[in-house]
């Protein structure tokens, strides 16, 4: 069972002229590969972290990440 | 592969050749215990700080960008779960010291089978990050 925390960073990435995960990692200053976990919904990042990843694509937190219920558990 | 990782797996691997040198001179009876055994260990653990350094940097250089930065907070969270496991393998491999004690062996045995859960414990840590590292966690 994943994480319930479920996001759109992929699609609003590429919405945002193809940015990549190096590019936003640089942005909001984390690495990479913790980019790519939290994309690929491995690792729930923290309440500041996604704060700014929102920030980085001027989009409201509820537009980035969403909570799902039946994989809270 | 992170910076972070690769340094995990540089102290698995470096911990497992130089240790392994040590203990498998002294389980084969190799070298004797007293003086061959601390020159063969003073010459281990200068061994591995140097190996280490090395290993590390080339890791760093081949690693462009976020090697270089302070760690972030998943690296930390890593960092912090795979040593606290680390800390309480170590605990109880210490506990473990009070078996052999009580039959006869030496303070010099008693000083080995400690270094041993201090190597296993760093071992227990680096296995643990690598497998967080490896499962995206």
């Amino acid at each position: 069972m994943g994480l319930p925390i479920a996001n759109q960073i992929r699609r609003l990435r590429f919405e945002q002229g193809e940015m990549t995960q190096s590019e936003l990692a640089e942005k909001i200053g984390m690495t990479r590969q913790t980019v790519a976990a939290i994309e690929a919904g491995k690792y729930s990042p923290s309440l500041e972290a996604a704060f700014r990843i929102a920030h980085v694509f001027g989009a409201s937190l509820d537009e980035v990440f969403q909570w799902t219920a039946e994989r809270a558990g | 592969m992170s910076f972070r990782e690769k340094s995990a797996w540089i102290n698995l691997a470096v911990l497992l050749a130089v240790f392994g040198i040590y203990f498998g001179a002294l389980v084969t009876g190799r070298v004797r215990h007293g003086l061959e055994s601390l020159h063969l260990l003073l010459w281990c653990v200068g061994g591995f700080v140097v190996l280490q350094a090395a290993l590390t940097a080339a890791a760093a250089m081949t690693t462009p960008g976020d090697g270089r930065g302070p760690l972030d907070e998943r690296e930390r969270l890593i960092q912090m779960q795979s040593e606290s496991l680390g800390y309480r393998v170590l605990v109880w491999l210490v506990l473990g010291l009070f078996v052999p004690i009580h039959f006869g062996h030496s303070a010099l045995d008693m000083a080995n089978f400690g270094l041993l859960g201090l190597v296993i414990a760093g071992l227990v840590v680096a296995v643990a990050q690598i497998v967080m590292f490896r499962r995206g966690a």
